[in-house]
């Protein structure tokens, strides 16, 4: 077709230029592995270079850290603070959704997540944990004036949790428990897209209880007092840490020390009953 | 809601219009580009042009963000979150604006280009003068539709920690405890934003109306 025609490159023209694509994409490639391997520096001594170590913070997970009048506030930031200040290095914080932290550690655009991240199983070949800064028990909690006061007494009744989250886990390994000891279990596990409207569905008595972790429970409970009550636990504690890439060790022993003195000298303790209501004393100062 | 919080979401609002707007104009013209290779089949980069649009036009903005973001350090070339948000948008707009382009050049009439050929006009000239005006005029209100579907979809950038309009409310919900009334002020904001891009629009349309009236 005539208009395609006009348009049309000149093939000769094209293998003349062939010389030069060749050339620059040999050129680009060196560039390429060349940054390759700069972006796989060592730990401590890569920060040094900058100058600065660059935090990953979250934005929305009360009363870990959450924004207020733009600034990024809560137990992490302020525990930070007070890490920060035996730092031999600047921090630059950048404020992230969730969804964002974790990839930016393993790609190591941030040297460390300053954020609630749980030591599980599945992330221990990953990342190296620092100490640990809080501990998360999974609890239940009533509405206010049950009957139910002791995990046991959660046999035959309906438990509400968030589906998909490590709190239902917990639970249906505490039902199985019941189960082995020869009763009867719990009635039914209702999972939720959500937690509020599991807290929803307890204040209404379409379930009996509701799981999750100790400090999104008392965080509910003391907001709403006279609709919920604090139930116990119903599973071992699990550790809440600071992330870094598998393998920075260096890091890891700086950051360590300056929370383990924090945790020494009180001011941790002290942290944590600002913000959770209660302190955490066994902790142990290694998780990895 | 404190007054900060209505100022924190309306900042967000300056962030979503900033970035749609310069994907827009960088993602507009990249689109026209792309088409122009597709028209002209240029060997080698018209193969390009067709496997950018499929791979784009198939991947959700949000992967594309988190691609950019955190696989490109892993090839030296680390991005600042305002870049990268940009070049997320602006690589995923320009796939759809390579489609309406096309159209409009499948569908621009040959005599016309016949006539301007047997003036003797240039490659150039027959395209600014001849080509050019018309295909924008029938692309317009599909652009148009682009740029309000980018807007709206521009909130998958906050992945990689840009604060704009559903993330600044999405904060002040998750402080409050109370997610409604965030979200209601974010949708006012998003309907005047897309009702400014049509009120403009129309106000396009009219002038070339006009003009060619005239």
């Amino acid at each position: 077709m005539l208009e395609r025609i006009s348009f049309r490159f000149n093939r000769r023209a094209l293998l003349r230029a062939l010389p030069i694509v060749a050339v620059s994409a040999v050129l680009v490639a060196g560039i390429l592995a060349n940054g390759l391997s700069a972006a796989h520096a060592d730990g401590v001594a890569d920060i040094k270079k900058r100058g600065k170590m660059m935090v990953a913070t979250e934005d929305d997970f009360k009363p870990f850290e959450f924004m207020e009048d733009g600034v990024s506030k809560g137990y992490d930031n302020d525990l930070l603070a007070e890490v920060k200040k035996s730092l031999p290095f600047g921090v630059e914080q950048q404020v992230i959704p969730w969804a964002g932290i974790l990839p930016g550690v393993t790609t190591g655009k941030y040297d460390i997540a300053v954020t609630a991240v749980l030591v599980t199983a599945a992330r221990k070949p990953t990342f190296t944990f620092s100490s640990p800064v809080a501990q998360s028990t999974t609890f239940f909690a009533t509405k206010a004036g049950s009957s139910i006061k002791k995990a046991a007494d959660l046999e035959g009744k309906t438990v509400g949790a968030q589906a998909g989250s490590a709190m239902l886990a917990d639970l249906k390994a505490f039902d199985a428990s019941l189960k082995a000891k020869g009763g009867k279990g719990l009635a039914k596990i209702v999972e939720y897209p959500s937690n509020p409207e599991a807290y929803q569905d307890c204040a209404l008595g379409r379930v009996d209880a509701v799981v999750n972790t100790e400090i999104n429970l008392r965080s509910l409970v003391k907001e709403k007092a006279g609709v919920f009550a604090l139930g116990e636990g119903i599973a071992k504690p699990v550790y809440i840490a600071w992330a870094m890439k598998k393998g920075n060790t260096d890091l890891a022993k700086l950051i360590d020390a300056a929370i383990i003195a924090a945790k020494k000298s009180g001011k941790m303790a002290e942290l944590q009953m600002k913000w959770f209501g209660t302190s955490f004393k066994e902790m142990p100062d290694d998780v990895n | 809601m404190t007054a900060y919080d209505y100022f924190s979401i309306a900042h967000g609002a300056l962030a979503t219009i900033s970035i749609s707007l310069a994907a827009i104009v960088l993602g507009v013209p990249l689109g026209l580009g792309l088409a122009l290779v597709r028209w002209s089949r240029l060997p080698v980069f018209n193969q390009f042009a067709t496997g950018y649009v499929s791979v784009i036009r198939t991947c959700p903005s949000v992967t594309l963000a988190l691609l950019i973001f955190f696989a490109l350090p892993e090839v030296g070339l680390s991005l600042d979150p305002v870049p990268a948000g940009i070049l997320t948008l602006t690589l995923s707009t320009a796939a759809f604006n390579t489609e309406i382009w096309r159209n409009a050049l499948m569908n621009f009439p040959r005599d016309q280009y016949e006539a301007a050929l047997s003036f003797g006009m240039s490659r150039s000239v027959r395209f600014r003068r001849i080509v050019l005006p018309q295909i924008i005029r029938a692309s317009l209100p599909a652009l148009v539709n682009e740029m309000t579907l980018l807007i709206k979809s521009s909130p998958a950038v906050a992945v990689i920690g840009i604060v704009e309009i559903t993330r600044a409310a999405i904060r002040v919900g998750a402080r409050t405890y109370e997610p409604l009334p965030p979200f209601v002020f974010a949708l006012v904001l998003y309907s005047l934003i897309v009702f400014l891009f049509v009120m403009t629009q129309r106000y396009v349309e009219r002038r070339y109306a006009a003009g060619a009236a005239a």
